[in-house]
């Protein structure tokens, strides 16, 4: 039987939704406030083992030899782990595209700094880190490719001998008449911009315990997991052992926004367990190990990009070149990052032909690895410059050319030219609002006289579409096959009426499992404190994915609804039975099952789970004596894409425009934030706290990526940030606290009309922020393409002019 | 990230203590002292410091005073930055090193952080070492041979290096208090709000007559130590106040620098011009509040 | 003199007696031998205040102290805060909660003692002056409005509480 998943609250069983849409508090916070969340450090188990790695200090160098003596004698050490071992006993990583991956210790040569080489475990961690110093490792050191040009010269030195060249992936993609398009420009506006590598640094680094059975030859690992199955997956083919072999437990995280160290991590303990008959052992990666190498740099991006122009501002066509340095190859999934930009290649325009070439390189850089966003904060930063610079050259308000060029309300759903269907949505009025919000005209009056004092002050005002609920079929044409990312949950109810959802998934941050409760409380008309939401593990947890790609949000409503509706069915079917009646004359209603027209004849849902628990001998035939029900969720309506990439990829298209005016001190080269404001629209909001904290959150990454962040090489390939005195992740200070307000434009597709919001304003702040500094910068003829736009750059910038 | 083993000493007197880092230098034994802790610690759990033994100044009573002193104020190297923050005596009559001290870090690190600390670990990007110049402050050092007074540009000696012996013991820091009419400024340009400074500038200057007097400089975040920038002194000494000369005075600091440092966050011609702002701006805030 | 030492102090109101090696850090110390695990570590060097504790009443980063420098100290970690009996959040948490002042919770502890000490010191503060005594916690995900919101909230509560 199809399950018609609601995509409006007013068709949920409920005279009207209790939880749904309002700000309640999270189910998450009265443990997390009191500091008994049992985040992966707190656990231990008996005859725990201690990991620390040894990494290496090298870009890129062959390993001659390995002492490991000195270290096994140390008291306290239990085992030590090599590249031998792990050639033994592993594969590499899969990656995607295939053959670009390492094995989780180096084998034969080093290819970044922070590579793991040797690894310990110990009965402390100190312990094993006093291990690491008597371990020799001799290197015999080759020279590294630091850059992508460097990488692609002729006879660059190879990242991976076995391949014939550094290059991962190049290729080009056409959407539309991209020749005849810009041939017929009235206007092309083209530039240059480097984006720097940043990345995710949530507050916890990765951490996992790992315990090898012997005798099964099973793998258990506990840790801070962000997509369990997938993990589990990946362990499995790395470790060769069954799929069914490996168990993973999740752990609630400390913050995810991408990849941490796991997979590496994960295999290095795995391995130890295995070394050490099978006593658990810990990795807690630490915060220097994050930064050189854990898995949280990405975006390392040269970009050479295009607009065409009609003289009346009308964009038509789009142009981009980018050149991304994936680091020492493609274990991180660099590579999607590049990719996903096609779900909303044109943003929020009417833009008819799009050309996109792609080349991915290999270089002695540490791997790079997700991010929030996963990519299109940097090609929207790219977009919205160039709509900047149209502006300026064609004397149009910045607002005002992009309400030329918005989709209208009227032509969704709308398909963009790299292939992607926008589900819904009213640019125009996010716009509006956020004009007035900002009361944009008397900015401008207050930069114009700033201007008229020689200050530089600056208004960007920006506008993005966030693609929410991924779908592998987003990145086919980097070499993810498939189509469907499941998310199942189960949803029982007990003998006293209790509700319980098992998700797959565990608690990052964004509250999913308040949303959860939300959606159940309402669906089946109980209160939020009756529901347990738990975290099954891999060995039993129905097929999930967790979070990512601004999904889980939608996609566990999706999920919950549709085992509710089948408790429905099952529901009315008892409660008819037990009525004498026929099925289609029961309706459930505010939490009970009754007579259609006669309301009070039914049972609560809580008299209806007792009952089919406890009295077999009245449930009809064949239902069985279970009042719970699974469903794995998944996009509706999605297909294969074609040879450019085109297919209907990401279930929403959520919005959003900021304006911000900034000040740059010209002596200091610092920006100032005066001002900042957003009007966004991602259809219903599920619990508007949540979104709002979502969005805040974006803005605070948003405004690192423009203005502190950075993870900083040198001309040899050495990392220069490795603690967070120099990683600069921003504080109280450095956030603006933004006026925000919003439009709902429901997803007619989504379960309860719901978008993707998670990622949120990491898509449009570094773009507003960049947009308004060059708009500060335009009376000098000035312009900054470069990110982080840290006083260094700018000073210098306007040092050179001066 | 765990620290190394050391053996840890925890005396409970100064001559203990001195004892104590006498007996250790014999014995060939690399020992540190451990203050507040607040810059050791990093360097500890990064294994960059791998003492063999510290010596906790924790336990030693009367080091962590602060008091009027012959017209001085002296405080005990112990106290912490935050006692020093919230001293009124401080506040009250050397403005310059409250506003210093305020710019240290954050409150949990100005709790534990001692403000002796600090100048031993003589982080050239630190506010202190440059308003121990412009206040021409006195270190008190104890050693196996009693106590010895090093003026401020004989203590900062370079990058992380101070004037003190292996074996003695930084114990007070005499400043004296801000003459009336005097004016005072502190500004830095960090990356974050309580980063350590790019650059920086603190000074003090009377107005006699309409005329600067009295003025001393000092530029931290630019060099292995704080630098006294006097041919921006000499610049400004009997010239009236005005935003010319101040500009002038800027500019005058900015080309008597040697090099400056350079580094991710900032090149070397971008702290040269640091310096000029700062001067610059910070002159103007000090002649305001001598006026 | 050895590189073990017997501490003596008080974490949340009750005493404790150990044998610690001289370097481990009071955050391992209060996490691992007390088992306290609301103390969370996120970088070790003293940047992102997860680890923020009270010594004697004062903030203080965990990591950045050695178990035996605590010897004879009155500690208080995020544990201490939530009512024993009743299991009533303190009025700080709460506010933390209801004005949504977490994400992933894990800074959250951090944040939590550092206004603690704030609001003792200064029951009614600014916003500039409750961003002054925040500025040493990092927090990845709330984007820090919210946490603003937070600390109004639970001097504004604190306050009338006082009062009444």
């Amino acid at each position: 039987m199809a399950i018609d998943i609601p995509t409006r609250t007013d068709q949920l069983p409920t005279s009207a939704t209790r939880f749904i849409g309002k700000a309640v508090n999270r189910i998450e916070d009265p443990a997390l406030v009191s500091g008994t969340v049992e985040f992966i450090d707190n656990l231990s188990l008996p005859g725990m083992l201690h990991c620390a790695i040894l990494r290496s200090p090298h870009p890129h160098a062959r390993i001659t030899g390995i002492d490991v003596s000195a270290a096994l004698a140390l008291p306290g050490v239990e085992a030590v782990l090599t590249g031998e071992d792990v050639e033994r006993w592993c594969d590499p990583c899969f990656t995607a595209p295939e053959g670009w991956g390492n094995y989780c210790l180096a084998v034969g040569k080093v290819r970044f700094v922070g590579e793991p080489v040797v690894a310990v475990a110990a009965t402390s961690r100190y312990i094993a880190e006093d291990a690491l110093e008597l371990v020799q490792v001799e290197y015999d050191l080759l020279d590294p490719v630091c850059n992508p040009d460097e990488a692609m010269a002729p006879g660059a030195p190879l990242v991976f001998e076995n391949r014939a060249t550094n290059v991962i992936q190049s290729r080009t993609y056409t959407w539309g008449e991209v020749d005849r398009v810009f041939a017929e420009a009235d206007r092309i506006v083209s530039r240059q911009f480097r984006w720097n590598r940043v990345g995710a640094n949530p507050t916890e680094t990765f951490g996992c315990i790992c315990q090898w059975d012997l005798a099964d030859n099973s793998l258990t690992c506990r840790g801070a997991y962000q997509t369990p199955r997938f993990m589990g997956i990946g362990r499995a083919a790395s470790l060769r052992l069954p799929a069914n072999k490996v168990k993973i437990i999740s752990h609630a995280q400390g913050g995810g926004f991408g990849g941490k160290g796991g997979p590496r991590g994960t295999d290095i303990a795995a391995l130890l367990s295995r070394k050490t008959d099978g006593r658990p052992v810990k990795y807690i990666e630490d915060r220097m190990e994050y930064l050189l190498a854990g898995g949280g740099q990405s975006w390392d991006r040269y970009y050479d990009a295009a607009i065409a122009l009609k003289a009346d501002g009308t964009v038509t066509g789009f142009k981009v070149r980018l050149v991304d340095d994936q680091g020492a190859g493609a274990e991180g999934y660099g590579t999607i990052s590049a990719a996903k930009p096609l779900a909303a290649f044109t943003g929020n325009y009417r833009i008819e032909a799009a050309f996109y070439d792609l080349t991915l390189v290999a270089t002695n850089r540490a791997p790079t690895y997700p991010y929030r966003g996963y990519g299109p904060p940097p090609h929207n930063l790219v977009l919205e410059s160039l709509m900047d610079v149209a502006a300026r050259e064609l004397a149009l308000d910045p607002a005002e050319l992009r309400r030329r060029n918005y989709i209208g309300p009227e032509q969704f759903p709308y398909t963009v030219p790299s292939g992607n269907e926008y589900d819904s949505g009213n640019y125009a009025g996010v716009l509006d609002r956020v004009l007035e919000l900002a009361d944009y005209k008397s900015l401008r009056q207050s930069q114009a006289k700033a201007r008229t004092e020689g200050r530089l002050v600056g208004i960007g005002v920006v506008s993005t579409v966030e693609p929410g609920v991924f779908d592998w079929n987003a990145y086919a044409t980097v070499g993810v096959p498939g189509v469907g990312v499941p998310e199942g949950v189960k949803v029982g109810i007990d003998v006293f009426g209790g509700v319980t959802v098992a998700v797959g998934f565990n608690l990052q941050g964004q509250g999913q499992f308040t949303v959860a409760a939300q959606v159940v409380a309402d669906y089946l008309g109980v209160e939020m404190n009756t529901v347990k939401v738990t975290t099954a593990s891999t060995d039993v947890a129905l097929p999930h994915f967790g979070q990512g790609g601004s999904r889980l949000g939608v996609a566990v409503t999706g999920a919950i609804l549709g085992a509710c509706e089948k408790l429905r069915g099952i529901f009315c079917r008892v409660v008819a039975h037990v009525m004498q009646t026929d099925p289609e004359q029961i309706e459930l209603l505010n939490g009970r099952l009754q007579m259609k027209g006669a309301p009070a004849h039914g049972m609560s849902i809580a008299e209806v789970a007792g009952l089919m628990l406890s009295r077999s001998d009245l449930l009809p035939p064949g239902v069985e004596p279970c009042p719970e029900a699974s469903f794995v969720w998944v996009s509706p309506n999605r297909n294969l894409p074609d040879d450019q990439g085109r297919c209907r990829s990401y279930l929403t298209a959520a919005a959003a425009t900021h304006v911000v005016q900034v000040e740059i001190d010209r002596d200091t080269g610092q920006v100032a934030i005066l001002g900042y404001y957003i009007v966004d629209d991602c259809g219903t909001r599920l619990n508007p706290a949540s979104v709002e904290g979502q969005l805040q959150g974006g803005v605070a990454q948003g405004v690192g990526a423009a203005l502190y962040e950075e993870y900083v090489y040198d001309a040899q390939c050495q990392p220069l940030v490795s603690t967070f005195v120099d990683y600069l992740v921003p504080s109280i200070h450095e956030v603006p606290m933004t006026v925000k307000d919003h439009l709902v434009t429901p997803s007619p597709i989504a379960p309860l009309g719901a978008k993707g919001c998670g990622e949120g304003a990491i898509h449009t702040t570094p773009a507003a922020l960049l947009c308004a500094i060059n708009d500060a910068l335009a009376p000098l003829g000035l312009e900054c393409r470069e990110t982080p736009a840290s006083p260094r750059r700018l000073w210098q910038l306007l040092h050179d002019k001066a | 990230m765990k620290p190394a083993a050391f053996e840890y000493h925890a005396p409970t007197t100064l001559a203990e203590a001195v004892g104590l880092l006498a007996r250790l230098e014999d014995e060939g034994c690399d020992a540190k002292i451990l203050a507040g802790g607040q810059s050791l610690m990093p360097m500890l759990a990064m294994r960059v410091a791998r003492p063999d033994a510290l010596v906790d100044l924790g336990r030693v009573p009367g080091l962590a005073g602060i008091r009027l002193h012959d017209g001085h104020i002296a405080i005990g190297a112990m106290a912490s930055k935050r006692a020093a923050e919230l001293s009124e005596l401080v506040r009250d009559k050397q403005p310059l090193f409250h506003a210093a001290t305020r710019l240290v870090g954050h409150q949990q690190i100005r709790n534990r952080g001692s403000v002796g600390g600090s100048f031993a670990h003589a982080d050239p990007a630190s506010e202190y070492p440059a308003v121990a110049l412009v206040l021409d402050m006195e270190m008190v050092a104890t050693g196996p041979d009693g106590e010895r007074v090093i003026p401020a540009a004989e203590f900062f000696v370079t990058y992380m290096t101070t004037a003190l012996e292996p074996g003695e013991i930084l114990t007070e820091l005499r400043m004296p208090v801000l003459p009336a009419r005097a004016g005072w400024a502190i500004r830095e340009v960090s990356r974050r709000s309580g980063d350590l400074a790019l650059a920086g500038v603190a000074l003090t200057l009377r107005l006699d007559a309409g005329r600067c007097t009295d003025v001393r400089i000092a530029a931290f975040g630019v060099g292995a130590t704080a630098i006294r920038l006097t041919a921006a002194e000499d610049a400004l000494n009997g010239a009236a106040p005005s935003a010319d000369r101040f500009a002038r005075a800027g500019a005058i600091a900015a080309a008597s620098l040697a090099e400056p440092m350079s580094c991710i966050h900032a090149t070397a011609d971008y702290r040269r011009h640091l310096v000029r702002t700062l001067l610059e701006r910070s002159l103007a805030d000090a002649a305001a509040r001598a006026g | 003199m050895s590189n073990r030492k017997t501490i003596r102090l008080t974490v949340n109101g009750r005493h404790y007696e150990r044998e610690v090696e001289a370097r481990l850090t009071l955050a391992d110390f209060i996490r691992h031998e007390l088992h306290l695990g609301g103390t969370h570590v996120g970088c070790e060097h003293g940047i992102c205040g997860a680890c923020t504790i009270l010594i004697d009443g004062s903030s203080a980063r965990a990591c950045l102290t050695l178990a035996v420098q605590a010897d004879g100290a009155n500690i208080t970690t995020v544990e201490g805060l939530r009512n024993r009996e009743t299991g009533q959040l303190h009025p700080i948490q709460q506010a933390f909660v209801d004005a949504h002042g977490l994400q992933c919770g894990f800074c959250t502890p951090g944040f939590i003692m550092t206004t603690l000490e704030l609001l003792g010191e200064n029951p009614d503060p600014t916003d500039e002056e409750i961003k002054e005594a925040l500025g040493g916690n990092l927090c990845r995900c709330t984007g820090y409005q919210s946490i603003l919101d937070s600390v109004r909230l639970a001097a504004s509560r604190i306050n009338t509480a006082t009062a009444a």
